[in-house]
């Protein structure tokens, strides 16, 4: 009997131990990404793989079409996580790239009839040139006022769009984009925007990976960790921090103006302050200092956005509801902390086993 | 002359930290900076490496004034430095802090490092080679994939003076290397910094521990209240009444 028992949990752990295994490619690794094995991994390719089969095997529009919008979220994301989550800097008006990326695709291609992936380009560059111009003086503050900052910024940028209506149509805004196209293959479809929009998300976590495992993520992290310990190496904060939230404008950049030739539409409501909020809410939600986590939560609040569509106007409650739950109940974020309970949870359950087989 | 202080002032509120303090140091040598507590041994330290401004004087490294620039130059010009409080980065492991140290020295820019150039990738793997050389100079080879945080307090001081190391220094400024050290580790600690005196490193360093300072010290210079009481080698120094009448008082 005692043998029937012993086996039996021989079972278990190797349920158990597939299980994590299992998890492991799933859910991010906190620590892992920034020791030594960095590059292009087991779990890279599992994600890869993924991405590519998802929508053939989930072929519903509306699906992809929700995809597509959590890809956008997730371009976002990751150029604030660079920001927030590795630098360890606040900016709460991210939105505002987004919608300087939207209105300079827009205007180019409707006035000027640039094609759109050039207009991709300025966007991106557009974007990273308005955070050159405000980050000098804006990064020298530091938490909440540098919070208040950014969310200033993002509100006068609201502004002059609504006002200055010759050049970005007001409230109504500008219609009739037209569609990303490249090389004279059009991205019509949800279809072919998806793959478009994941594209674009591959490149960029490949970009930031290499990012963060060279001098420069290390600069990131340093900055984060001790400014005067990053100083005293001859690292140049104020520089590291313009440079971080550069990055971070022209991800957001490309964002706005791949969603503006997604939509067809750039218009003022997209890039409240709304928006700002809810890409916080992601690379929180995803867990801070690593670069999945933050896609994994643009994804998950995408689809709860959706979900809650009927409700909208209460959108605001509900999102600070999520964020103090989040901030209380998963202060490293969600990813993060399941892994961790997840890693408690065997070693207990280790534990446990080792006892009794010591009574028996 | 390495390094030289000027007539140094440094007033905080009205309290005078600093009062036209003078003193040198030469090239290849190892200096011991001494005093009691407020003394203001670790504001001329700050002053040295730009973390504060003086409100007069004047500091020369390598026959080059040095005052008034921003930290993060001084350090390019090869002054590196710890710090009393700890000031390792906890969100990296070992080695990569190490690595952080060399960070004038490896190549590559944002976009550069983004795209994985083949001169970054070649840049880095020298870099991690000589990272793991200094870790195993100073003992904590056998830690190099830790995180930062989990080290014990004494490797995390020795870990600083790794990093400050990995930026090819010139001039090594330890702030109170010693304190909060247990036995052994300070003997360890002691054995590394007479290693690193061989090798060429001028030394600039606060300690309390007499013993240590006098063992390993060519100079020494004893602050206290902000003045320069005293100013020699050890053994004269350790004659000196004022010098003798300051430490005893506050002991």
């Amino acid at each position: 009997m005692v043998e029937q028992f012993q086996k039996e949990f021989r079972k278990r752990d190797l349920f158990y131990s597939i299980a994590l295994w299992f998890l492991s490619l799933i859910i991010p690794d906190p620590q892992l990404h920034y020791r030594k094995e960095y590059g292009f991994r087991k779990r890279d390719l599992f994600y890869l793989m993924t991405i590519l089969w998802l929508p053939l095997i989930w072929s519903d529009p509306h699906f992809h079409h929700l995809m597509v919008l959590a890809g956008i979220h997730g371009i976002l994301a990751l150029g604030l996580t660079l920001f927030l989550g590795y630098a360890g800097q606040i900016s709460l008006g991210h939105a505002a790239f987004f919608g300087i990326g939207s209105y300079t695709t827009a205007i180019l291609t409707t006035r000027y009839g640039v094609p759109s992936f050039f207009a991709l380009w300025a966007s991106a560059l557009t974007a990273s040139l308005v955070a050159f111009l405000i980050g000098r003086p804006i990064l020298k503050l530091k938490g909440y006022f540098l919070a208040l900052a950014t969310l200033g910024f993002g509100e006068i940028f609201l502004v002059m769009v609504r006002e200055s209506s010759s050049l970005t149509g007001g409230v109504i805004g500008i219609f009739d984009i037209p569609f990303f196209s490249f090389a004279g293959f059009i991205f019509d479809t949800f279809l072919k925007q998806y793959y478009l929009i994941w594209g674009v998300l591959v490149g960029l976590v490949l970009f930031s990976k290499n990012l963060i495992r060279s001098k420069m993520g290390r600069a990131f992290l340093a900055v984060a960790s001790s400014e005067d310990g990053a100083s005293a190496v001859g690292i140049d904060v104020a520089r590291i921090k313009l440079g971080v939230f550069i990055i971070g404008a022209a991800f957001a950049g490309s964002a706005g103006s791949l969603f503006a030739s997604v939509m067809s539409t750039a218009n003022p409501e997209t890039f409240s302050l709304n928006l700002s909020v809810l890409i916080v809410m992601m690379v929180i939600l995803g867990g801070m200092g690593n670069l999945y986590g933050p896609i994994a939560g643009a994804i998950f609040l995408t689809f709860l956005i959706d979900g809650l569509s009927r409700y909208q106007e209460y959108s605001l409650p509900v999102y600070g509801l999520i964020l103090i739950l989040l901030l209380i109940f998963f202060p490293d974020g969600i990813g993060t902390r399941l892994r961790v309970r997840l890693i408690y949870l065997i070693s207990y359950l280790g534990r446990k086993r080792r006892r009794e087989k010591v009574e028996l | 002359m390495l390094l030289s202080v000027e007539e140094i002032v440094k007033n905080y509120d009205g309290v005078r930290a600093l009062n036209r303090i003078s003193l040198q140091v030469r090239k290849g040598t190892v200096k011991g900076l001494m005093g009691p507590n407020g003394a203001g041994k670790s504001t001329l330290f700050h002053l040295i490496s730009g973390m504060e401004k003086p409100d007069s004087g004047r500091i020369c490294f390598k026959e080059k004034e040095i005052s008034g620039l921003p930290t993060h130059e001084i350090s390019q010009r090869g002054v590196g430095r710890t710090f009393q409080t700890l000031q390792v980065f906890g969100n990296m492991t070992v080695v990569e802090n190490v690595l952080t140290g060399m960070h004038m020295r490896i190549k590559g820019g944002l976009l550069s490092s983004g795209l994985w150039f083949p001169w970054i990738r070649t840049s880095e793997e020298v870099a991690m080679k000589e990272a793991k050389e200094i870790l195993e100079q100073l003992g904590l080879f056998g830690r190099w994939k830790w995180f930062a945080s989990q080290l014990s307090y004494g490797e995390q001081k020795q870990l600083e003076i790794a990093r400050a190391l990995a930026a090819k220094p010139d001039l090594l400024l330890l702030d109170e290397p010693v304190a909060g050290l247990t036995y052994p580790e300070a003997k360890q600690l002691a054995v590394n910094l007479s290693r690193l005196r061989e090798t060429g490193l001028t030394l600039f360093l606060i300690e309390h521990h007499m013993g240590m300072v006098m063992e390993i010290a060519d100079e020494v210079a004893v602050l206290n209240n902000g003045e320069l009481l005293a100013e020699g080698p050890p053994d004269v120094v350790k004659k000196d009444p004022g010098v003798i009448e300051a430490y005893m008082l506050k002991k």
